[in-house]
């Protein structure tokens, strides 16, 4: 009988890392990769609009607001408030799921919304009960490391 | 403008199925031509499948052809698959009365369905941490639970509303449910039993969530002329909105417990409809989460801003209430098959409008129902209204 052998493992799906973009080379270069650029340097950064001024979260090449090309990369602030927290416990996405539980939160940088942003980000040094909001947090820069060789960056908060 | 009446409904038991894709669908199928035996399936002119992510839970796509091949139709009109994630059911309904009523269909069979158990759940529950923002939402594991979650302690913040009120939010559902043999859920809970089951996301615990769920759900849309021909009670549709106010990521929604999009959508639906909250009998609504629900009735303006909490508390969304909500046992006592969720809604106000419920969850008299679908972090809203009496004039604009 003919047999087809299938291989014995495949690498880690695309589906299940949200880190993809970061490889400028490949299929999924994009045009705000100095977003990625700028983490591995250690700066948390997004796109301003420079013609109507509006802060972008998440970066883009197109102001949503104005429709201008005409952006610039500016550092957000380090230095931010707790808004709103939880806890990821059951249904973790697969890559992170690791380090379930750990809390999960929106915090605003800048004088959201006009001139600032509200973003999620992990918190891993405190606990659910020793948070509240409007507690101050700063952004730090995470780096991920894997699968293999590969090294990658992204940002978590901490409480201050 | 054509009037445009729900002819029939059919639907699978909703919950962890034994069951393929193919055979939900199959279930379903079948159960909606069962329910319209004067329909001779060459008649369906137009199929509209709603279907979140077939292709990530079950590996398909191309699926609208698929249905059409399994359930023996021969489409000449309109085919569409419609995928607005949660919401993508009751978007199949709006585009196929939008089809018959602009007269480029006549007839229109619309499945919705969802396969959401799989062999490898850590790869279902990242499917859904892709409906948010992949790349940045995504990577903070920010998933349906811990949105909510915060939803929920912002609006506690803001107003006050207390765990226990969250908690009574299920209590009606599971009452509801637990009268509903189709449900994936069906049984009664206290509000002890809902604060002491295991912790999803605080403050929400897991009966305060809907659950991943396989099943579908369908009914068929037909023209005045020809619902005459295919039943003798229509269910007619008084129109609907949609909206979504350029928010996707967690940075545009702004302030959480203030859900901008749901009132927009609800004011346009109320000035489109001439409908306003006193008008309507019951209401099926997108609760998701407990918390979901206490926004609702919020935003569709059943009650007061910030005072959802005290609605269910007093009782005013029980049936006998104001306004009867979630009959059906919504989203939380069903499950929550993303794409059927909207049809499965539709079904209930047409089983409600016949009388084939259970006394004790049958909403004597209802005449106007409204059903409300959210998708994804409660970004876009569908609304949509159902009458017994034929509408006089159905408006789409001002």
């Amino acid at each position: 009988m003919r047999t087809i052998k299938l291989p014995d493992s495949v690498e880690l799906p695309t589906l299940l890392d949200p880190f993809d973009q970061q490889e400028p080379s490949g299929p999924d270069a994009t045009g705000i990769y100095d977003f990625y650029r700028n983490l591995a340097e250690g700066d948390l950064t997004t796109t301003k609009c420079k013609d109507c001024g509006k802060l972008n979260f998440p970066p883009v090449i197109v102001c949503p607001n104005c429709l201008s090309d005409n952006l610039e990369w500016v550092r957000i602030p380090e230095v931010g408030e707790l808004y709103a927290f939880s806890v990821m416990a059951l249904g973790v996405p697969a890559i992170i799921d690791g380090y379930a539980p750990f809390v999960v939160a929106i915090a605003r940088f800048g004088n959201y919304p006009d001139e600032g942003i509200q973003i999620s980000g992990i918190i891993f040094d405190s606990k659910y009960e020793e948070l509240k909001i409007g507690d101050k947090v700063k952004w730090e820069i995470v780096e991920i490391q894997g699968p293999g060789e590969k090294k990658r960056y992204w940002y978590c908060f901490r409480k201050i | 403008m054509r009037n445009v009446a729900i002819v029939a409904a059919g639907i699978t038991k909703f919950g962890v199925r034994e069951a393929s894709w193919k055979d939900l669908v199959q279930e379903a199928g079948k159960a909606v031509f069962d329910d319209c035996p004067n329909l001779d399936r060459k008649d369906i002119d137009s199929l509209f499948v709603g279907a979140a992510q077939p292709e990530r839970w079950v590996y398909q796509t191309h699926v609208a052809p698929l249905v059409a091949e399994l359930l023996g139709i021969d489409v000449r009109r309109v085919i569409a698959r419609t995928e607005i994630a949660c919401a993508s059911g009751q978007a199949a309904i709006r585009y196929a009365w939008l089809s018959i009523a602009t007269g480029l269909s006549d007839v229109a069979l619309v499945l919705g369905v969802e396969k959401m158990n799989t062999k490898f759940m850590p790869l279902s529950q990242t499917c859904m941490v892709n409906v948010g923002n992949r790349e940045f939402d995504g990577p903070n594991g920010f998933t349906a639970p811990p949105f909510f979650a915060m939803v929920a302690q912002r609006h506690m913040h803001n107003y006050g509303t207390t765990k226990e009120q969250l908690a009574l939010v299920r209590v009606k559902n599971a009452k509801y449910g637990a009268m509903n043999p189709y449900a994936q859920f069906q049984k009664e809970v206290s509000v002890e039993k809902v604060l002491g089951s295991r912790m999803i996301s605080p403050p929400l615990t897991l009966l305060d969530c809907s659950a991943m769920t396989d099943g579908a759900a369908a009914v068929i849309l037909a023209s005045e002329e020809k619902a005459k021909e295919l039943t003798d009670t229509p269910v007619w549709i008084l129109g609907g909105a949609q909206s979504v106010l350029h928010s996707h990521t967690v940075n545009q929604f702004g302030e959480l417990s203030e859900w901008l999009g749901l009132r927009k959508a609800a004011k346009e639906f109320y000035s489109l409809t001439g409908l306003s909250p006193d008008k309507i009998d019951f209401a099926e609504v997108h609760d998701c989460f407990t918390i979901s629900e206490i926004i609702e009735y919020e935003e569709l303006g059943f009650c007061k801003k910030g005072e959802g909490g005290k609605f269910i508390e007093e009782g005013d969304s029980y049936i006998g209430g104001k306004i009867a909500v979630n009959p059906g046992g919504g989203l939380l006592s069903n499950g929550h098959p993303l794409g059927a969720t909207g049809i499965r809604q539709a079904w209930e106000v047409v089983m409600q409008f016949r009388g084939e419920v259970p006394k004790d969850r049958y909403v004597d008299g209802a005449k106007v129902a409204m059903t409300h679908n959210l998708s994804g972090m409660a970004q876009l809203h569908h609304i949509m209204g159902y009458s017994t009496e034929k509408p006089k004039e159905i408006k789409f604009g001002r």
